[in-house]
C-alpha cells in the first residue's frame, strides 16, 4: 500500500517522538523501527528524516549528543525533552480524535 | 574494482557542494549510509550494490538539501546564491559579475586620473599621495557593490558616501598635514577605519546586530586570505609577462607597472570580495582549515620568542621599528583568533582549537604587556611623539581586547557562560577600533 506523502509527513513527528520516548536513538535506528512498527508499509525517503529531526531540535522538543558506537563510528543520538513529551501527548489526542471521527463515519456507512 | 571509500567520499563531496549542509550533518548522513550498507551486505549484497541502494534510499540530494536549507536558516543565502539551476539566481550572478568588471575598470581608471594633474604613481615624490589615498581608490567601490547587493536605503548610502568624501577631503587638504611624522600614521589608520565603514554597507541595516558583525569579521579574514592568494597569482602573471616578452626584446615593464598592476590590483580586490561573498560554499571549507594550520604555528613561534627573550635577557623594544613590527604581529594574532571564532559554530562544544585559541590569546597578552612597558619607557625617556602615542593607544586597546577575550574564554570553559557572549563582546568592541582609527587618522595631524 502506498501511503500518501502528506500523511507520511504529518505522522513523522509523533512517530519520532514516540520512538524517542522509549529510548534515545539515532537516525538509522529510528527509520528501522518505523519500518518494523508499520510492517514495512511506511517507507520514508530516509534523507528526509534528518531535517525533521533538526527542526524538532530547533523547537526544543528533542536534544542531541554524539556518542561513539561499538563499530568505532561516532553517532548522533537524539533524546526527548519534557516539551517533546508534552507535544507527543497533544499529538496523540489529535490523532485519536481524527481516528475516532473517521471510524465513526465508516461505521455509519456500513450500517446504511 | 569498486572503491567504497572513494565512492562515499565523492558522494559526501557532492552533498558539500550543495552548500546547505553543516559538516556534522554530513557526518550524520554518511553514518546513516554506512549503517544501511552494512545491513544490506549482511543480507548478501555486494559492496557496490549495497552502496547504490543505500544512496537511492537516502533520496534525491537536491530535495534533501532544500529541506536542510530551511532548517539551517542562517545558511539560507547559500541556497539562494550558489544554486545555478535557478534562472533568477543565474541572472543575479551575471549582474554581480558585470558589476565587478565595471567597478574594477572605474577604480583602475581613477588611479590613473591624478596623472593628468602630473601626479604619477611611479614617481617617488608623489608616492605619499598614493599611499595616503590608496584605500579611497578601491574601498568606495567595494562599499557600492554591497550597497547595490543589500539594497540599502538612501539615508544609509548617503551617510557612508559622506564619510568617504569627508575622509578624502580631510586627508588631502589638511593644512597641517605637511608634517612627515603623522603621514605614516594616517596612511595606516585611514584604510582600517574605512574598511570598518565598508563593513556597514556589507552588513546593511543589521550592522548593529552581533551575528552580522561576526559575519563581517569572518568576511574580513577570508578576504585577506584569498586576496593574498589572488594577488600572488597576479604577481606571477606579471613576472611571466615580463619574462616572455623580454625574450623577444620587447620591454613590457611600462605596461606592467602602468596598467597590469593597477587594473589587475583593483580587479583582484573586487574579485576577492565577490568570491568570498557569493561563492561562500566554495571558499568556506578551505579558509578555516588554513586558519587551523597556522594558529598552532603562530603559537609555537610566539612561545619560542618569549622563552628565548627571557633566557637571553634581551629586550627587543629598544628600536622603534621593532615595536611597530610587534604591533602588526599582535594584530595578526588577534585577527587569527577572531577568524577562528567567527568561523566556528556557536553550538559546537569546546574543542581542541578553543584551547589553542586561549593559549594564543594568553601568549599575545604576555607579549603585549612587554611591548606596552617598552612604549611607556620610551615615552618617559624620549618625550611624546605621535607615533608613540598611537602605538600606546593601540597596545592598550589590544590589551583590553585580549584580556576580555581571555576572561570570557575561561568562563566559557568552566561552563559559566555561552559562547555567544564571547561573540557579543568582541563585536561590540569593534566600535572602539573604529573610533580610535578615526582619532589617529583625523585628529592626530591636527594635534601634532
Amino acid at each position: 500500500m502506498n501511503v500518501s506523502k502528506d500523511l507520511i509527513a504529518a505522522s513523522a513527528t509523533p512517530l519520532i517522538l514516540a520512538i524517542l520516548k522509549e529510548n534515545d536513538s539515532y537516525g538509522y535506528a529510528i527509520i528501522k523501527q518505523v519500518k518494523e512498527l508499520s510492517g514495512d508499509e511506511l517507507v520514508w525517503t530516509e534523507g528526509m528524516l534528518y531535517p525533521v529531526l533538526h527542526r524538532l531540535e530547533e523547537q526544543q522538543l528533542i536534544e542531541s549528543y554524539w556518542k561513539g558506537a561499538e563499530s568505532g563510528r561516532k553517532r548522533k543520538y537524539y533524546r526527548i525533552k519534557q516539551a517533546g513529551k508534552e507535544e507527543l501527548e497533544l499529538q496523540k489526542k489529535q490523532w485519536e480524535m481524527v481516528h475516532s471521527a473517521l471510524s465513526k463515519t465508516w461505521v455509519y456507512k456500513n450500517e446504511k | 574494482m569498486f572503491d567504497l571509500e572513494l565512492n562515499i567520499r565523492s558522494w559526501s563531496d557532492h552533498l558539500r557542494a550543495r552548500g546547505n549542509f553543516k559538516e556534522t550533518d554530513i557526518i550524520e548522513l554518511e553514518n546513516h549510509l554506512r549503517d544501511e550498507m552494512e545491513d544490506l551486505i549482511e543480507t548478501g549484497l555486494a559492496e557496490d550494490e549495497a552502496f547504490l541502494i543505500s544512496v537511492k534510499r537516502l533520496g534525491n540530494v537536491s530535495l534533501i538539501s532544500q529541506e536542510y536549507s530551511k532548517v539551517n536558516s542562517e545558511n539560507l543565502w547559500k541556497h539562494l546564491f550558489s544554486d545555478p539551476i535557478d534562472s533568477d539566481t543565474g541572472y543575479q550572478n551575471r549582474k554581480n559579475i558585470v558589476l565587478v568588471v565595471i567597478f574594477s575598470l572605474i577604480a583602475g581608471t581613477l588611479v590613473k586620473v591624478p596623472e593628468i594633474f602630473g601626479i604619477h604613481l611611479n614617481d617617488t615624490a608623489d608616492q605619499s599621495f598614493y599611499f595616503r589615498n590608496l584605500s579611497l581608490f578601491i574601498l568606495p567601490f567595494i562599499s557600492a557593490f554591497f550597497m547595490i547587493k543589500n539594497k540599502l536605503s538612501w539615508k544609509v548610502i548617503a551617510s557612508i558616501m559622506g564619510i568617504f568624501c569627508f575622509t578624502a577631503i580631510t586627508i588631502n587638504i589638511y593644512p597641517y598635514f605637511n608634517l612627515k611624522n603623522t603621514e605614516l600614521l594616517t596612511g595606516i589608520h585611514v584604510p582600517i577605519f574605512l574598511w570598518l565603514i565598508t563593513g556597514v554597507s556589507y552588513m546593511g541595516e543589521k550592522w548593529r546586530n552581533s551575528r552580522s558583525r561576526m559575519d563581517f569579521i569572518r568576511f574580513t579574514g577570508e578576504s585577506i586570505i584569498y586576496g593574498v592568494l589572488i594577488f600572488c597569482g597576479l604577481m606571477v602573471l606579471a613576472m611571466f609577462t615580463e619574462m616572455i616578452f623580454s625574450a623577444i626584446q620587447i620591454d613590457m615593464g611600462w605596461f606592467i607597472s602602468n596598467y597590469l598592476i593597477i587594473y589587475g590590483g583593483c580587479a583582484a580586490a573586487m574579485i576577492t570580495v565577490y568570491l568570498v561573498e557569493f561563492k561562500k560554499s566554495v571558499v568556506e571549507n578551505f579558509a578555516p582549515i588554513l586558519a587551523k594550520i597556522f594558529s598552532p604555528l603562530f603559537l609555537l613561534t610566539m612561545c619560542a620568542f618569549i622563552v628565548s627573550m627571557i633566557v637571553m635577557g634581551k629586550s627587543p623594544f629598544m628600536e622603534r621599528d621593532f615595536l611597530i613590527g610587534f604591533d602588526l604581529m599582535l594584530v595578526l594574532v588577534l585577527g587569527l583568533v577572531l577568524y577562528v571564532i567567527s568561523a566556528r559554530d556557536i553550538h559546537d562544544k569546546a574543542s581542541f582549537y578553543d584551547f589553542m585559541n586561549l593559549a594564543l590569546i594568553l601568549t599575545a597578552l604576555v607579549i603585549d604587556s612587554i611591548a606596552l612597558s617598552a612604549i611607556l619607557f620610551r615615552l618617559s625617556a624620549f618625550g611624546i611623539t605621535p607615533n608613540k602615542v598611537a602605538a600606546l593607544g593601540e597596545n592598550i586597546i589590544l590589551l583590553v581586547n585580549l584580556i576580555g577575550l581571555a576572561w570570557l574564554y575561561l568562563s566559557y570553559f568552566i561552563k559559566k557562560i555561552d559562547f555567544i557572549k564571547i561573540e557579543k563582546w568582541q563585536t561590540s568592541y569593534l566600535y572602539v577600533y573604529a573610533v580610535w582609527m578615526a582619532v589617529v587618522a583625523f585628529l592626530f595631524p591636527v594635534i601634532f
